[in-house]
């Protein structure tokens, strides 16, 4: 089960109806996301080193938390960018943030409440330098998307481990899980 | 060729009443869906599907992490009785339950010339 980074990409841009519209207004502010991206980073690594369980995970090794914050400053500003217009490279870079944060053991209890920091926090800045409604909801839903890989990437590794443990079919593991939840209702 | 499904039905309502202590039957595909199934009243066909297929290949993929070679049957031994799981071709798994009272021997000899049986029929 390997994800096809720039299908789901292209999935995901049609499901949550990111435009070319969307796309121009973010790339015509680029410039702004760069210049906020740090701000962006020290309030949500002040959100997460707030979390005992979250602080640890972020310093658990010497630097780490030094590398994610400038891992997390690019990503901010390529939401903005769209690095190959939202395409291929796009794709694989989401994809592969995905991954990091499942090899650290930042799951999704972790980082659906971090997105909606990032959120709240971009949204105030939008409104206190009076930018564009249209902005805001180019950002909101780029981040949905990328939050929509974060949590695929979960899946995927969580499932991929699972079938290569047990030589479980992936049709055999749907039904298991659809079988298992409909028994927990 | 079409798999004859009403025969394959046959052969395991057959196999559940004419072999002594045996109280149902079920043959599977690996993705854990059910092809025929003669099962006790109260038993979820399509979870005993699904459980059979992951329980044998779990158990193929502990044989080969153990170094046990291809792995002939599983059996789950509990104090009211046993389930037996045999790899019928790569396409179907064969679930056999059987009371506590059954002797193994002739279970075993039932399951091998049903499994034979099967085979044909699913080739």
């Amino acid at each position: 089960m390997v994800l096809d980074s720039h299908e789901f990409m292209t999935r995901m841009a049609r499901r949550t109806n990111f435009t070319p519209e969307d796309r121009a207004i973010l790339q015509a502010s680029a410039d702004w996301g760069l210049e906020i991206a740090p701000d962006m980073a020290d309030a949500f690594y002040t959100y997460m080193g707030n979390d005992e369980e979250m602080n640890a995970i972020l310093n658990e090794s010497e630097g780490r938390i030094h590398r994610l914050r400038e891992t997390f400053v690019e990503w901010f500003h390529e939401m903005f960018t769209g690095m190959d217009d939202w395409g291929t490279d796009y794709a694989d870079r989401r994809w592969r943030i995905g991954l990091i944060h499942v090899r650290v053991g930042i799951g999704p209890q972790h980082v659906v409440p971090a997105m909606a920091t990032v959120v709240n926090e971009v949204g105030q800045r939008l409104r206190s330098e009076g930018k564009s409604d249209e902005l805001h909801d180019a950002l909101s839903r780029i981040c949905m998307i990328d939050l929509a890989f974060i949590e695929q990437a979960y899946l995927e590794i969580s499932t991929a481990a699972v079938l290569k443990e047990t030589g479980w079919t992936e049709k055999l593991f749907k039904r298991m899980i659809a079988t298992g939840a409909a028994a927990s209702t | 060729m079409a798999i004859n499904l009403e025969k394959i039905s046959a052969i395991l309502q057959n196999f559940v009443s004419s072999t002594n202590d045996v109280q149902g039957a079920a043959l599977v595909t690996p993705d854990g869906l059910p092809l025929a199934a003669t099962l006790p009243g109260g038993m979820d066909e399509e979870r005993v599907s699904a459980m059979s297929a992951a329980m044998l290949s779990l158990g193929e993929r502990i044989g080969g992490e153990l170094a046990r070679g291809s792995i002939d049957r599983i059996y789950v031994e509990g104090n009211t009785g046993y389930g037996i799981l045999t790899s019928c071709s790569e396409d179907a798994v064969f679930l056999v339950l059987a009371s506590q009272a059954a002797k193994q021997g002739l279970l075993l000899l039932e399951i091998k010339r049903a499994v034979t049986e099967l085979k044909t029929l699913l080739q």
